[in-house]
């Protein structure tokens, strides 16, 4: 007479099929795989890239035409008739204002967009009936002082290009004390 | 939870930075360029320009555009992806005299910060000059509506 089984060994007689019905019904998938490190990662990676990347603001250009400076050969010219000069000087405590007017021109442009509208209206352009005492391509020299900052020479330009002037150029810097 | 399509997003999200992180051209330097009233800037193109930082001492991230309260003193010009110092302005006529020699109608990019002093670029604009280079784009943030 053999032996009675075990209560518990009776119980956990299965099939390999029945074991795998047993194992789905539990839930526990034996072919799943653990993500979350992965995810963690992943994140980490995305909240980094997010956070140290960041995007450039739109810049534009100003085509310029320099001063010769020396290195370049001088093309015989005729010496141009009369540039207009316009004159930028450094105001304000910490020199961030600024002061612009054109030189042996009454009155003084309290920004760069009256400046240029001054510059329009010295303009000889029958085209748009303008009637001033210089040409579009008149020379425009532009005198900053030397601690002007770069922003308002920039500006002083850019309003010359605004009136179309088409022969913009730089002289050389003035310092504070002439 | 079918994680699938989540993890499909977010990789895409990371590729998306890590290229856009890259593209932001190496040429450039941190600076605030510019701002001006009523700008008649446009956009320039690619080839043939070879880009002149002249970088401000300290960027610091947190000022805002059109802020010149900064020291105006320059810290170094690039010129492409070399740097030099202030004070060596022949080596950069040298160096885009040699960028000129390899492509003969080559326009120089000049990027300043906006609150430098004039003089700090002044010398930078004859150092162009000096290496014969014609065409001279100075940089500056576009028109708020083509940004």
């Amino acid at each position: 007479m053999p032996a009675p089984l075990p209560d518990d060994e009776t119980v956990h007689h299965q099939s390999q099929r029945q074991k795998r019905r047993g194992r789905v019904i539990g839930g526990g998938n034996p072919m799943e795989l653990n993500l979350t490190s992965m995810i963690d990662v992943v994140f980490q990676l995305l909240i980094y890239f997010i956070v140290t990347s960041s995007f450039a603001i739109g810049e534009g250009v100003i085509t310029v035409k320099l001063p010769t400076g020396p290195g370049t050969p001088q093309q015989s010219q005729k010496p141009p008739e009369q540039p207009l000069k316009i004159v930028v000087n450094s105001a304000g405590a910490i020199g961030t204002g600024y002061r612009v007017y054109i030189e042996g021109l009454a009155g003084r442009p309290a920004n760069f967009k009256e400046l240029a509208e001054t510059l329009i209206q010295l303009q000889y352009d029958p085209s748009r009936g303008l009637n001033g005492a210089y040409k579009p391509d008149n020379p425009v020299i532009i005198r900053p002082e030397t601690s002007v900052r770069w922003q308002h020479v920039v500006n002083a330009f850019n309003a010359a290009v605004k009136a179309r002037y088409s022969n913009v150029s730089f002289a050389q810097a003035k310092s504070a004390e002439e | 939870m079918n994680m699938t399509p989540m993890i499909d997003v977010t990789f895409q999200l990371i590729i998306f930075f890590m290229l856009v992180n890259n593209i932001i051209s190496e040429e450039a330097v941190m600076m605030i360029v510019p701002e001006l009233e009523e700008p008649k800037t446009r956009e320039m193109g690619e080839e043939n320009r070879v880009t002149v930082n002249v970088a401000p001492q300290s960027y610091d991230p947190d000022r805002g555009i059109g802020d010149l309260n900064i020291p105006g003193e320059a810290a170094m010009v690039k010129v492409g992806l070399e740097e030099f110092r202030l004070d060596d302005m022949e080596a950069v006529t040298e160096a885009l005299r040699d960028a000129r020699s390899r492509n003969k109608d080559i326009e120089v990019m000049l990027r300043a910060d906006s609150g430098l002093f004039f003089d700090e670029v002044q010398p930078v604009m004859q150092a162009i000059t000096s290496a014969g280079i014609v065409k001279v784009n100075m940089v500056a943030y576009l028109p708020e509506d083509q940004r």
